[in-house]
C-alpha cells in the first residue's frame, strides 16, 4: 500500500518474509516509501531503475549474499552514496569492518524490534543528508 | 516414520519473537488507519471509533512488550536446548503463518515469490 507525498524511498532486502513484511509496514507508518526485495538479484534489479534513499540488508541472502551485494553496488556507492543499515543474526566483526569500506552506516543485530530498525534508518538518513520522512506519524513505542 | 525437526530453544522463540513484532506491526497500521478515518465521522461514531483505537492501542503495546520478551529469553536460552516443533506446527491452521514459522525453524524450504515491489504485503 502506498501513500501520496512519500518521496524518501528505503529499500529492505531480506529473504525473511516476516521480517521484511514487519519493516516495511514500520517504515510505512513511519512516513517512508517502503521497497521491499527478497533476493540481492531482486534489489539490484529495483537499483537499476529506481533512486534508493536508503538500504536495510540482511547479511546471509541466499544467492548473492549481503557482503557480494555490496560489493556489486561499491560503483554505484562512489557516484551517490546509499546510506545502508546490516542486518543479520551472526555479523563477524571482520564482516562488519568490511561492510563499513563499502558504504554501511549502521549494523543490527537480529532478532530486533520494528522501533530499533526504525531509529537506524532515520539515524543514517539523518547522518547522509537531508532525506527524512516525507510526513510525521505518531505511533507507539516499543 | 516421519523426520522430527528440533530447532534450537533460542531459534524457536526469535522466530516467535519476530511473528509477535508482525503482528504489532500490523496493529501499529491499523492504528493509523482508523486515526484516518476517524476525521470524516460524525462525533457519535467517533467516540466509539476511539473505543477500537484505544483497545489497538493497548493491543499494539501487549505485542510488542510479548515479542521483546520473548527475543530477550531467546538471548539467554542455553545453546544447547532443542525442541521438536513438527507437533506444534501441524495444529496451526492459518496457512501463510504456519509456512513462514516452517521456513525459520527449517521444517521447509521457503521458495514463495517475493511481494511486488513497494508494496506492503498485509494479510
Amino acid at each position: 500500500m502506498q501513500f501520496d507525498g512519500r518521496d524518501t524511498k528505503v529499500m529492505v532486502v531480506d529473504n525473511d518474509r516476516t521480517t521484511l513484511e514487519m519493516v516495511q509496514i514500520r517504515l510505512d507508518v513511519g512516513g517512508y516509501h517502503p521497497i521491499g526485495a527478497r533476493t540481492a538479484e531482486a534489489a539490484l534489479e529495483v537499483l537499476g531503475h529506481t533512486r534508493i534513499d536508503a538500504l536495510v540488508l540482511e547479511r546471509d541472502l541466499p544467492g548473492i549474499d549481503g557482503m557480494a551485494f555490496l560489493e556489486a553496488i561499491a560503483p554505484l556507492q562512489q557516484r551517490r552514496p546509499i546510506p545502508i543499515v546490516l542486518v543479520g543474526r551472526s555479523l563477524a566483526a571482520d564482516d562488519v569492518r568490511r561492510a563499513v569500506q563499502l558504504g554501511v552506516r549502521d549494523v543490527l543485530a537480529k532478532p530486533f524490534s520494528g522501533a530499533a530498525v526504525l531509529e537506524r534508518v532515520g539515524r543514517v538518513l539523518k547522518k547522509a543528508g537531508p532525506a527524512a520522512p516525507a510526513r510525521q506519524t505518531v505511533y507507539l513505542s516499543a | 516414520m516421519l523426520a522430527t525437526t528440533t530447532p534450537s530453544l533460542a531459534t524457536t522463540l526469535d522466530v516467535l519473537a519476530a511473528e509477535i513484532e508482525l503482528a504489532g506491526a500490523r496493529c501499529i497500521f491499523l492504528d493509523r488507519i482508523i486515526g484516518e478515518v476517524m476525521d470524516g465521522l460524525s462525533d457519535v461514531h467517533r467516540a466509539r471509533m476511539m473505543e477500537g483505537l484505544h483497545g489497538v492501542d493497548l493491543l499494539a503495546q501487549h505485542l510488542t512488550s510479548l515479542s521483546a520478551f520473548t527475543r530477550g529469553v531467546s538471548l539467554q536460552a542455553p545453546p544447547e536446548l532443542t525442541v521438536p516443533v513438527d507437533e506444534a506446527l501441524a495444529e496451526i491452521t492459518l496457512g501463510a503463518l504456519a509456512e513462514r514459522l516452517s521456513a525459520g525453524l527449517g521444517v521447509a524450504n521457503d521458495d514463495a515469490e517475493p511481494p511486488p515491489s513497494g508494496d506492503v504485503d498485509l494479510f
